[in-house]
């Protein structure tokens, strides 16, 4: 039941602050931290549990709740924890906290109904990270949307009715395509069993002929890789971040850009074993040209924000890389990768934030000397470059090395021209703290360095990121038992036409 | 053929009865008393003992009251729906005309007798009461389109209505005359026995004429032309009646005459279906995406939900009666409440369906606007909404009787629909809207609009115990 | 006698002469007075298969018909004088207002 309490809390957060929201202006924030905090509560005593108790080395889950939904479809509601979703959901409810905290002045009108999309936002995600029922799952995954529109719609800035058009339209068709191969799975599972179940330890089991699986599987990495984005599916991302307000531009690069990555590892992997590896060579191509092609654009862009946006892409390659390495290592490091990535970009996005509500405006050419003027800003616009950048001691360094070297075991020269995306990486960070905090100022007036409060969600960044950094044992030791359970067949040994795709339920706990 | 009413066929008959009775003690009303309030409250007095004496009325899948009608769970089912949704209109009506000047108390009579007419439809099995319901459903309608007298575009829609609905019930009569040449019968039962049996060329050409009829009624394309510019022009408590009340009737009857027949793959009435089904997804959403006017935006946009809800007739199987049941409740209540929005909206000069009518209505009436969104999702298929349930359960039953094509051409067109619904909807949180509220809303019509939400959300976050209830009543039907 | 088929025939000459005429003409009486004769076209041939068929539901069924079309008819001229009321015209291509 406490999983059910991580989700409702939010939810009800927010029906209160938008509540609240015509009153005053200052309650619905307090209402939506207070909310947060509770939910962190709950993470901090599942935490410890975690840490101590023997079902994580079992690798069986933490916690689950199953309850009756729509028994005529088969639906219940079934939620469950894991390693992977419990540092996913402390990353959530961490980055949820600090976009709360980072539009305490940014937004000024229509508080309430902002904070009641954040909160339905964060909800959803949550719901994400922690359901085993695929209707249930679907559900969350199109229930972070809709706010997520409004909230680019709304707050965003000058192009926003394109931009969350888009977003809207890329995501939603993906999701379409996964409700389509949820059903073709409960269908076959049906066919085969008798039994109409969308829940997922039951259809972990399904046979499927083997060019229904690649299909059906196909359905299901559509959705996932344009949410992560892999290139070629990456247009909306750029817009929806530049044009989302900076606690949209957190929660979609921090948390958003995640759920994919989390789809393929908990839905894509396990159902799909023996396809999966069929494809993997073309999934680490498609990553290494995000990798690269991220890294390039971001290099080009002087929209301040949308270099970061460019990042992602690059950043979230090296997610999909890790992924379809496929070996222990890699995975490890994909995980870790997506906690740091969500720490250092949100950290970079909240700063740009500052950045423009206080010269108001994102253009890196009007920029420049902003060192002297706001020094503590500018410092910490460093440290996360740095991060970006893949500097050791940072959690970001980590990750990128243990997905290089997972892939190199499985592939040199893949591992090779993806670590040539660390070198255009350190370009465009280098690049981006010359040209916008160093040099000569364009602009004219004076700013206010970081207040307290401000100081405060960088400080709270800084630490996380270090100790990802420094401390990397404690997540991947959590995150081990789910990791060390896939087991992967190499992709010479199955062949697509050379096998009948038998009973694969025995590789996931 | 037995012709003679029983004591038990009487009772079986009492909706039919009291809709019958209540529109003629409306009348009598009326002529007594011509007060808008009186006639409102007679006529949602009967509609609801009309709802009432279901729970009294004794169906089986037998109940034959001569061979013209017959009352069986799937009958109750649909006359429920119908009735819930004209007590619907009638409260949004209410506050509609309330400000318009002028008669106002005939309409009620109006929508009690298409009730009536949409009620026989869902009976029926014979082409007596087919012909019968669907003329006094569409004389009716007529005078409600063009009841607006002093509004040019109530009259022409009015107009408009009246010629495509006189044509396609002549072509329904002589496809009925047709096939009544081949099969010498009336009945559906036996009509279907022998188009199972690979009828002759009337009877092949007398269903296709049926179709056509069918099909203006239905607006599905390619006979869809008159819909928009009624949709338009209709007052909008009228339109919302016509988009719920007659098409689903229509829909019901469409269920028990062809469903029984035998729709083969590869058959031509599943090629004839399937056509009409893609052809009504792809253009009502991409003719949809041009529009400027909102109500001719959800005229298009029921064209396409129409062609999804095809999607079961050629289904296979029992979720066929069950997805279509299920659909039909959640479009009449996002329909219902969508054009409830639309007419709340509305000014005694005219009614709300430009898009700057909407711009910044969520800033103005928050809570109007909170309805208006979750209808607009709901009608986009987007989770806790019943559209979305629906949309789940059609695709399901497609899926289920591999309708591939089918199912591919719907999910690609949930796409395209997201894009207008969405366009409305961004509209409505804009900024630059005009500032400053207008006339409240009035009771009759917030409180439609408050059960209507309550619907939509109960269907969509909790439907167990509605799918169970539609799933016994419909075990019974067939 | 008079066989079947030309009973046919004539009612679907005359069905098509009413859709042509729904089609082509302008006035809107001469539009109504096709719809009548489509009607029309469906009552010979239900009495004559009703005749042929020796049953009686077919001419029982035309009586239904001819009465919803006087009824559909009053209910058709009523709104229609309201338009010429509103427009001072009766042809068809003036109802303009509605477009998309």
């Amino acid at each position: 039941m406490i999983l059910a309490w991580l989700i409702i809390i939010p939810l009800a957060g927010g029906v209160a602050a938008w509540a609240a929201g015509r009153k005053d202006g200052h309650w619905p924030r307090r209402l939506s931290l207070a909310a947060l905090l509770i939910d962190a509560v709950l993470f901090v005593v599942i935490w410890r549990d975690a840490a101590t108790e023997p079902a994580l080395a079992r690798g069986t889950w933490l916690a689950e709740l199953h309850l009756n939904w729509i028994p005529q479809f088969g639906i219940g509601i079934h939620l469950a924890m894991d390693g992977l979703s419990l540092v996913l959901v402390g990353l959530t409810l961490f980055l949820g906290m600090l976009s709360i905290l980072c539009s305490w002045t940014e937004i000024r009108d229509r508080i309430g109904f902002f904070h009641a999309n954040v909160m339905a936002i964060l909800a959803g995600i949550l719901g994400v990270f922690l359901s085993l029922d695929l209707f249930l799952f679907y559900f969350f995954w199109e229930l972070m949307l809709v706010p997520m529109y409004f909230l680019i719609a709304i707050w965003g800035h000058e192009n926003r009715q394109y931009a969350s058009l888009k977003f809207f339209i890329f995501t939603q068709a993906g999701g379409l395509f996964m409700l389509l191969s949820i059903l073709a799975l409960y269908f076959i599972h049906h066919a085969g069993t008798g039994v109409y179940t969308f829940d997922y330890s039951l259809l972990l089991g399904t046979p499927l002929a083997p060019m229904t699986s690649l299909l059906v599987m196909l359905g299901f990495l559509i959705s996932f890789v344009v949410k992560l984005p892999m290139v070629p599916f990456h247009p909306w991302l750029p817009d929806a971040h530049t044009e989302a307000p900076t606690a949209g531009s957190v929660i979609l690069a921090g948390l958003l850009l995640k759920t994919g990555a989390y789809g393929i590892i908990r839905f894509v992997l396990p159902l799909f074993p023996l396809t999966a590896p069929v494809i993997a060579p073309a999934m680490q191509a498609f990553a290494v040209i995000g990798i690269l092609y991220g890294a390039l654009l971001s290099f080009a862009q002087t929209d301040l924000k949308r270099l970061v946006a460019y990042t992602s892409v690059s950043h979230m390659g090296f997610v999909l890389l890790g992924i379809f390495a496929m070996n222990t290592t890699s995975l490890q490091g994909a995980v870790m990768q997506m906690l740091a990535h969500g720490v250092s970009t949100g950290a970079l996005f909240i700063l740009v934030g500052l950045v423009q509500e206080r010269m108001h405006t994102r253009d890196m050419e009007r920029m420049g000397g902003l060192w002297s003027a706001v020094p503590r800003l500018s410092g910490m616009a460093l440290v996360f470059g740095l991060a970006a950048l893949g500097l050791p001691g940072f959690g970001n360094f980590v990750a990128e090395f243990l997905v290089l070297l997972g892939t190199y075991r499985m592939s040199p020269a893949t591992a090779a021209i993806a670590a040539a995306g660390l070198v255009l990486s350190a370009v465009y960070a280098l690049w981006m703290v010359q040209r916008a905090f160093q040099g000569n100022r364009r602009w004219s007036g004076s700013l206010p360095d970081l207040s307290l409060r401000e100081t405060g969600i960088m400080a709270l960044l800084v630490i996380a990121i270090f100790w990802l950094g420094l401390y990397p044992g404690r997540v991947l030791d959590i995150t081990r038992p789910l990791v060390s359970t896939m087991q992967f067949i190499p992709p010479s040994a199955n062949q697509l036409d050379a096998r009948t795709g038998g009973p694969a339920h025995d590789r996931m706990p | 053929m037995n012709t003679a009413i029983s004591i038990s066929g009487l009772k079986a008959l009492l909706p039919f009865l009291i809709m019958t009775a209540a529109a003629m003690v409306v009348m009598l009303g009326i002529a007594f008393r011509r007060d808008h309030r009186f006639t409102v409250l007679l006529t949602l007095a009967g509609l609801a003992l009309g709802g009432g004496s279901l729970v009294f009325t004794p169906f089986a899948p037998d109940r034959y009251v001569t061979t013209l009608v017959l009352v069986d769970a799937f009958a109750g089912y649909y006359l429920a729906l119908l009735f819930a949704a004209a007590f619907a209109v009638v409260c949004l009506s209410y506050s509609y005309l309330e400000i318009q000047g002028g008669h106002r108390e005939e309409y009620y009579l109006l929508v009690l007798l298409a009730v009536l007419g949409a009620a026989v439809l869902a009976a029926a099995t014979h082409f007596a009461s087919f012909f019968l319901g669907i003329e006094i459903l569409s004389v009716s309608l007529y005078g409600l389109t063009a009841y607006q007298r002093h509004r040019d575009q109530s009259v022409e829609a009015g107009v408009k209505y009246l010629i495509l609905a006189a044509v396609s019930s002549a072509f329904i009569l002589f496809g009925m005359a047709l096939v009544y040449a081949e099969v010498g019968s009336m009945e559906f039962a036996r009509i279907a026995i022998r188009a199972g049996a690979a009828g002759g060329a009337l009877l092949g050409t007398g269903l296709v004429l049926i179709i056509v009829g069918l099909g203006f009624k239905l607006a599905v394309v390619p006979f869809h032309l008159w819909t928009p510019d009624v949709y338009e022009g209709a007052p909008a408590p009228v339109t919302a009646f016509i988009a719920t009340v007659s098409k689903g009737a229509v829909f019901a009857l469409v269920l028990r005459f062809f469903g029984n027949m035998d729709i083969r793959v590869g058959g031509a009435l599943f090629l004839i279906f399937t056509i009409i089904a893609v052809a009504s997804m792809f253009f009502g959403n991409l003719l949809a995406l041009m529009q400027q006017n909102v109500k001719r935006v959800l005229a298009y946009s029921s064209i396409s939900h129409i062609g999804y809800l095809l999607v079961t007739l050629l289904a296979a199987g029992p979720l066929r009666l069950n997805a279509s049941a299920f659909y039909l409740a959640a479009y009449f209540v996002t329909t219902l409440g969508v054009f409830g929005v639309v007419t709340v909206l509305s000014t005694r000069d005219r009614d709300a369906d430009k898009l700057d009518d909407y711009r910044g209505l969520a800033w103005r009436r928050p809570w109007l606007a909170g309805v208006f969104t979750a209808m607009l999702l709901s009608l986009a298929g987007i989770p806790l909404t019943a559209g979305f349930i629906a949309k789940f359960y059609l695709v399901a039953a497609g899926i289920g009787s591999a309708l591939w094509l089918l199912v591919i051409v719907l999910i690609v067109n949930s796409a395209i629909g997201l894009f207008y619904y969405l366009r409305i909807i961004g509209a409505v949180y804009s900024m630059d809207g005009p500032p400053g509220p207008s006339m409240p809303i009035s009771l009759s019509g917030s409180a439609a609009l408050g059960g209507l939400t309550l619907a939509l959300l109960w269907l969509g976050i909790y439907p167990g115990p509605f799918l169970a209830l539609i799933g016994s009543l419909m075990q019974t039907a067939h | 006698m008079i066989p079947l088929s030309w009973y046919i025939m004539l009612s679907a000459a005359l069905f098509t002469i009413g859709v042509v005429g729904v089609l082509s003409r302008r006035n809107i009486f001469i539009i109504l007075m096709s719809i009548e004769l489509m009607l029309n076209a469906a009552n010979i041939n239900l009495v004559a298969f009703s005749h042929y068929l020796q049953s009686l539901t077919g001419q029982i069924f035309t009586i239904f018909v001819i009465t919803v079309a006087a009824a559909e008819a009053a209910v058709a001229l009523a709104i229609i004088i309201l338009l010429s009321r509103n427009r001072g015209s009766v042809y068809a291509d003036e109802f303009n207002i509605l477009k998309g």
